[in-house]
């Protein structure tokens, strides 16, 4: 069975991209999320293998949101998906429980180590 | 990376953050940014540009993306209060957005050009990072020394050696992972450097951890390869001879070096507290914040289809009800009559799906109002009401063009100069205003400016030299000044400015207009201003239209421009100059017939009728053989013949499932 995927970027345009790299590899993309928010809820509602997370986010950023779903379930795997000059940021994010991180633009080869990583 | 998929996305996201851009922009120039609402557009603005710059990134727009990194630097600077944001930084912003703008839409145009898309953002980018400081400006890694590092502080455990590969993205990030998977192995009980110089721009990629663990060789040098882009673990398992970890003279007094005690993941204080302060430092929880919007992007194509879907289906219902009244049975009747129900709610719910709210076109305005008042020299208000009335899409996209019109015409020519202004007891600042209201069926856009009006005088002796109007007329109401300034090539500007007075502008608006169907009204005041009023239609999709007959065929009135029909009788029409006119209540009104408009012969048709049409404020008797009633019809667009009859603009199918013209009123009159 494949691993299912919740993808959550505020950008349609990145949800879109994220999704045909993960889905020509394969995975299963069982729901998107816009918001932090949302992806909290879906999440819950999903509780898929892994988790890509946009940094900047309206309604709840993807720091917040990371650390709500560990918080819910310590052993989910949330990968950050951050840009160039967000360093600082990304720490938070691991420190709040992300276990791995991808930095646009996106290599779809990038992502795949990276999500291979996390599930590894 | 790049597919006319992903271009499209781009383009259309692309395009509504601009408009988001130029919004926070004007809103900053309006209010300071240390103010609480100037705080908010400088957290939008970031938050636009920095989608722009990924995505942007992401399809290898260079040039977008230098430029918006650019920008977004100047902006990082600006929220974490390193920088004020002075004015000569807001016009490099708005030259950035426009040049935003112009790189967005020839990247994706020429997305293959390379350089030739990329060249002259240069200029501005550096324009950007010279106002922003070169405090950002980090030294490529690879130019770094390599130093092997310190060993960490304290005693016991495992040293594991860590570096990452050259020109790792993110080395402090990754490092942090480097020390999350350490922690899994057991306590981390010291590390150098330290967590928080590993975020510092001159971390090398080396790291040295002190770990209390169990786990052997193979198992520890697996788990930190697990963290991506490790290009060598050594371990130690002596921690007092680290061969290792050279250059170590005196760890435990080394100021760069933490200890940290056994301390759960995730509890690192210290890394944790740095870096939200350095985030809060910088921009603050609301930044993560923005408003939710509950919204589903369609094409608009896809509406369109399902609209004319809905139309067949309605042709359908039509059928179907004719035939089932022919069958006189009541149980048909029944399910008729509810299947009739339910596609005009199908039909109303995809009409209402076509609907948006009027500032998805009115946002984009106040930056043309902003540029026209700056290029003129002019102060000025803009003021939008009605942002949230709906119009048709398509509609709406149509008008988008005759309000830019209209609104820097009345910039240039309504409101005056702030001296002038003055002079004449005004507050030195114009008011422009720009508003939408619901009246009955038709939606109602006004363009209104408190300038000094329209100028009668000049405009009469002008239509008098152009022998437009009888040379004895003293004076003109305003729907005869509409019809002489709307007369193509017709200007009194003395001058002809960039932005308008080239005489091709209030016709074009008036044919566009009336070609949605919608009327234009102008009321004017000496020293008051002047006003537009176009009155449109809410959808062009179905419109109410009067069927009527000539020869074999139906054609379609649109109901808005029909004021009266009536009986022909001979003594109705008379004879003008050779041409045939119809006398209603004392007036002269011109009388055209259908037959003619449409190459059929005149024959004696066994009744006739005559259909007053109006169009702003011209009428004219249409002659047609019969009438056949009022429908709602469904508007199928339209493929003209180049060099066919003008005087129709769509069509649609009949219940019979016959086609019937609609005729395009203005062309007619």
């Amino acid at each position: 069975m494949s691993h299912t995927v919740l993808i959550c970027d505020d950008a349609i345009f990145m949800r879109t991209m994220l999704s045909d790299i993960l889905q020509q590899a394969g995975f299963d993309v069982v729901g998107e999320a816009e918001t932090g928010a949302q992806a909290v809820n879906k999440y819950r509602d999903l509780r898929p293998d892994l988790v890509t997370m946009d940094i900047v986010m309206p309604d709840m950023g993807g720091i917040d949101a990371v650390r709500e779903i560990t918080r819910d379930d310590p052993t989910a795997k949330v990968l950050m998906c951050s840009a160039m000059g967000q360093q600082a940021l990304v720490v938070e994010a691991i420190q709040a429980g992300a276990k791995d991180f991808v930095v646009k633009p996106f290599q779809p080869s990038r992502v795949l180590e990276a999500v291979q990583r996390v599930l590894g | 990376m790049d597919s006319a998929r992903y271009r499209e996305l781009f383009l259309t996201e692309a395009r509504d953050h601009l408009v988001s851009i130029n919004q926070s922009l004007i809103a900053l120039e309006q209010s300071p940014p240390s103010t609480v609402r100037g705080g908010e557009s400088v957290n939008e603005l970031f938050r636009a540009v920095h989608t722009v710059k990924g995505m942007s990134a992401v399809m290898g727009y260079d040039s977008v993306a230098a430029l918006s990194h650019a920008m977004e630097s100047l902006l990082a600077r600006v929220r974490a209060g390193e920088q004020p944001l002075e004015p000569a930084h807001l016009g490099l912003l708005f030259d950035a957005a426009d040049a935003l703008e112009s790189a967005i839409e020839s990247s994706s145009v020429q997305a293959d050009a390379g350089p030739a898309s990329a060249l002259d953002v240069t200029s501005l980018v550096d324009r950007l990072q010279g106002r922003s400081g070169s405090a950002s400006s980090a030294t490529p890694l690879s130019t770094l020394p390599t130093v092997r590092r310190r060993p960490p502080p304290g005693s016991g455990g495992v040293v594991v050696s860590v570096s990452l590969e050259p020109g790792t993205i993110l080395p402090g990030a990754r490092a942090q992972l480097v020390v999350a998977r350490a922690r899994t192995l057991g306590a981390v009980l010291g590390a150098s450097p330290d967590e928080v110089a590993l975020l510092a721009d001159d971390f090398d990629g080396q790291l040295a951890l002190r770990v209390a663990t169990e786990a052997d060789d193979a198992t520890i040098a697996r788990t930190i390869q697990g963290a991506g882009s490790v290009a060598t673990v050594a371990i130690a398992r002596d921690p007092d001879r680290s061969d290792a970890c050279e250059n170590a003279p005196d760890a435990a007094s080394d100021p760069s070096s933490t200890r940290l005690a056994d301390l759960p993941p995730g509890a690192d204080r210290s890394l944790l507290a740095d870096a939200s302060e350095r985030f809060e430092a910088a921009w603050g929880n609301e930044v993560l914040k923005a408003p939710l919007q509950r919204y589903v992007r369609i094409d608009l194509r896809r509406l369109d289809h399902l609209m004319s879907l809905v139309g067949e289906l309605m042709i359908v219902r039509g059928s179907l009800a004719q035939r089932a009244s022919a069958h006189a049975d009541p149980m048909l009747d029944d399910v008729v009559t509810e299947a009739s129900r339910l596609v005009g709610a199908l039909q109303d719910g995809v009409l209402g799906a076509r609907m948006v709210p009027v500032w998805q076109v009115f946002d984009r305005f106040p930056r043309v109002v902003r540029d026209a008042a700056r290029t003129l020299g002019k102060d000025v208000e803009f003021v939008v009401e009605g942002r949230e009335i709906e119009l048709d899409r398509s509609l709406l996209e149509q008008v988008a063009d005759p309000l830019v019109h209209l609104l820097r015409n009345a910039v240039d020519h309504g409101i005056e100069p702030p001296a002038a202004r003055v002079a004449s007891g005004k507050p030195p600042t114009g008011r422009l205003t720009l508003s939408a209201s619901r009246e009955r069926s038709a939606v109602v856009i006004r363009v209104a400016d408190d300038g000094r009006g329209v100028d009668r005088d000049r405009v009469l002796r002008t239509a008098q030299a152009q022998g437009v109007v009888d040379a004895e007329r003293e004076a003109l109401d305003d729907d005869e000044i509409l019809r002489v300034i709307s007369r193509a090539g017709f200007s009194t500007a003395d001058r002809v400015t960039d932005l308008s007075g080239r005489g091709v502008g209030i016709d074009a608006v008036l044919s566009r207009i009336r070609a949605l169907g919608g009327t234009v009204e102008l009321r004017t005041g000496p020293g008051t201003g002047t006003s537009f009023s176009l009155r449109l239609p809410v959808t062009l999709a179905v419109i109410p239209a009067l069927m009527a007959r000539v020869g074999d065929e139906a054609y379609a009135l649109p109901l808005t421009h029909v004021t009266e029909t009536l009986q022909l009788t001979r003594g109705l029409v008379r004879t003008v100059r050779g041409r045939d006119v119809i006398v209603i209540r004392g007036e002269v009104l011109p009388l055209l017939h259908l037959r003619d408009v449409v190459g059929c012969a005149r024959g004696d048709a066994a009744t006739s009728h005559v259909v007053l049409l109006r169009v702003a404020d011209r009428t004219a008797g249409l002659v047609v053989d019969q009438l056949l009633g009022r429908e709602e019809i469904v508007v199928k667009p339209f493929d003209a013949v180049r060099g066919a009859a003008t005087c129709f603009n769509g069509a649609t199918i009949q219940g019979d499932g016959s086609a019937a013209l609609i005729l395009e009123v203005s062309s007619l009159l």
